[in-house]
């Protein structure tokens, strides 16, 4: 079973996780706020820490910013009821492994929390819209267009997933493994988090995210 | 006052245990004066002309501000911090320094005249700044009087610094060649802007707190208004209900609404916009069918008479995939790409066969496909029994707006 870490500031939403992953998931701890988070996730060393993308004292950006350095092997699952694509897209970039809405299925969830275990990326339709967006520069985010720019594959694989399909009938509607599909999903999120850290750490700043 | 953790403490046990810190707001140049003015119970004023005037004896102020800065510890408290900032606050350092050592050039330090220069005018002004509720030397003088203490301060204050600098520029014998009536100038303006130099510095400073109050407050106002209107109606509209379907409904309507409000564009009045409408068009099938729908755009053009088209057909594709398809949640997903837009609505439901579309089927084909194509558009359907629905519509010729794909 995946050992599992919450970060909310919610309460009510941290118990209503803990009861709907009840058996699918071992839930090593729960944190509500930035600092707790950072000390919590250093002593427990779970496999996914499930966080929330606003919280007070630098909401997740803050906790990925001081464990990727630390912990490169925990990975993390952004989760928000957040619309503002720039602060999806800044965590991403910091290294979260994917991003899904609270109105997620309990079920859903937990593939999600397994499919990050295993080291694939998670794309809700919403991301892979944001994703889209940023890249065609629609977004005020940081990316080099020169570098960082979709493959034709890799576009048609986020378009699919906009659309509302999971990653198996997107391989299936593109005549392609689900592992291939994978790839290509992860192959989009090493693009968007390849660019210069700084340039993110200033960005996030000048927007008061951090 | 908070003392700090445990690890600092014990560099230096004594500061600490007769309770003396350095203060970290409010301070020149690092809070020792005010450290020593909160623990003696006075004005920090005082404490600071004390280390001025001490230091014109063989430096004494400055070695006993640095051994106290070594002893003691920064203290946090949670007093607005007042705006002396680091410029300012090194600007009176320069200053101090600078008047040291003008006078050591006129070779008046070390002698007593120094110091009494220095400590009639570091107290002349410390009693003409005092801001402090602290006892102050007027207090000291005037035990309960109310607007009596102020005058006390003022008249001394003045008295001590016109001293200060008469006995400064007296003693300076290239001034003195300058003429009496320049000397007495210089002493009266000189004067005045250090005794009405606080007062007129305060007035500024409430004038600004009271606009950044006022400002405050209007936009909690506006806050608390937008919630009043929107989320508490919602929520006591919620309690009232007894469908859960309508609950539902009512909660994703409100969050749709307050997404718009904290997340959304400001709408720009006479450009509409393509996904603005289709967001509408959403939110109505949301409201009328107790369906989910997810959007997703992905670029944007003005809205015309081929977006209206679009939207419309969308509108029927999502009524549609509510009445038949019986899946709890449809997507839908906008994305305009140079001149064409395109839109995907999609359910993961029964789906149908599409040899023999059920004659209830008919609305589709008439109002998507009529509009589409009547606007230079076109439509497909893709449909399985078990296996979901997908209308495709795409409308080229719309007007684009930002970079695009």
């Amino acid at each position: 079973m995946t050992r599992l870490f919450l970060v909310d500031d919610h309460q009510l939403f941290l118990a209503g996780v803990k009861a709907e992953l009840e058996g699918k998931a071992e839930i090593v701890g729960v944190a509500s706020d930035v600092d707790e988070a950072i000390t919590e996730i250093r002593r427990t060393r779970p496999d996914v820490v499930l966080i929330d993308v606003h919280m007070p004292g630098g909401g997740g950006l803050a906790v990925i910013g001081a464990l990727t350095e630390t912990n490169p092997e925990i990975k993390f699952l952004a989760l928000s009821v957040s619309d503002a694509a720039e602060d999806v897209i800044a965590m991403i970039r910091a290294g979260a492994r994917g991003y899904v809405t609270k109105t997620i299925s309990a079920d859903d969830l937990a593939e999600a929390i397994d499919r990050i275990k295993a080291g694939d990326a998670v794309f809700s339709p919403r991301l892979a819209g944001f994703v889209l967006d940023a890249f065609a520069g629609g977004l005020p985010v940081p990316i080099d267009v020169e570098l960082d720019q979709l493959t034709a594959r890799e576009r048609e694989v986020l378009r699919l997933i906009a659309r509302g399909f999971a990653y198996k009938q997107v391989a299936s509607r593109l005549n392609l493994s689900v592992k291939t599909v994978e790839t290509h999903v992860s192959a989009v999120l090493r693009k968007l988090q390849l660019s210069n850290r700084h340039e993110l750490a200033r960005w996030a700043s000048d927007r008061k995210i951090v | 006052m908070t003392i700090p953790d445990q690890a600092q403490i014990t560099v230096d046990p004594w500061a600490t245990r007769v309770g003396l810190f350095r203060r970290r707001q409010d301070r020149v140049i690092a809070g020792v004066g005010g450290g020593l003015a909160d623990r003696l119970g006075v004005g920090d004023v005082y404490v600071r002309a004390a280390f001025a005037t001490l230091a014109t004896m063989w430096g004494l102020g400055i070695v006993i501000y640095v051994v106290l800065w070594r002893l003691t510890l920064d203290v946090e408290d949670d007093r607005p911090p007042r705006p002396i900032d680091s410029r300012q606050r090194i600007g009176l350092t320069l200053a101090f320094i600078g008047g040291l050592w003008i006078l050591t050039g006129m070779g008046l330090v070390l002698d007593g005249f120094a110091t009494a220069v220095v400590f009639t005018l570091s107290f002349g002004t410390a009693a003409l700044w005092d801001r402090s509720e602290s006892p102050s030397l007027a207090r000291i003088i005037l035990p309960d009087g109310g607007g009596g203490r102020s005058v006390v301060r003022l008249i001394g204050g003045m008295v001590l610094v016109i001293g200060g600098l008469g006995l400064l520029f007296s003693s300076v014998s290239a001034v003195s060649q300058l003429g009496f009536t320049l000397l007495a100038v210089a002493v009266t303006v000189a004067g005045l802007v250090l005794a009405f130099g606080p007062w007129m510095y305060r007035m500024a400073q409430d004038l600004g707190q009271e606009r950044r109050e006022r400002v405050r407050q209007e936009e909690r106002a506006e806050v608390a208004a937008h919630l009043h209107d929107s989320v508490l109606q919602t929520l006591a509209l919620i309690q009232r209900s007894e469908d859960p379907r309508k609950m539902a409904s009512l909660a994703r309507s409100q969050e749709r609404e307050l997404r718009g409000w904290l997340y959304g564009r400001a709408p720009v009045p006479g450009e509409d916009l393509l996904s603005t409408a289709l967001e509408g068009a959403v939110a109505k099938v949301e409201d009328e069918r107790h369906v989910a729908i997810d959007l997703v755009k992905v670029g944007d053009a003005t809205l015309d008479d081929r977006g209206r088209a679009l939207v419309g057909a969308a509108t029927e594709a999502l009524i549609n995939a509510a009445q038949h398809s019986g899946a709890a949640r449809i997507s839908i997903f906008l994305e305009v790409d140079g001149e064409t837009a395109d839109v995907w609505v999609t359910d993961q439901g029964k789906g149908f066969d599409q040899k023999t579309v059920p004659p209830d089927r008919r609305g589709l084909a008439d109002s998507v496909f009529g509009r589409m194509s009547r606007h230079g558009g076109s439509a497909a359907v893709e449909s399985r029994p078990g296996e979901g629905t997908e209308v495709h519509l795409a409308m080229p010729g719309v007007k684009a707006i930002g970079i695009q794909l």
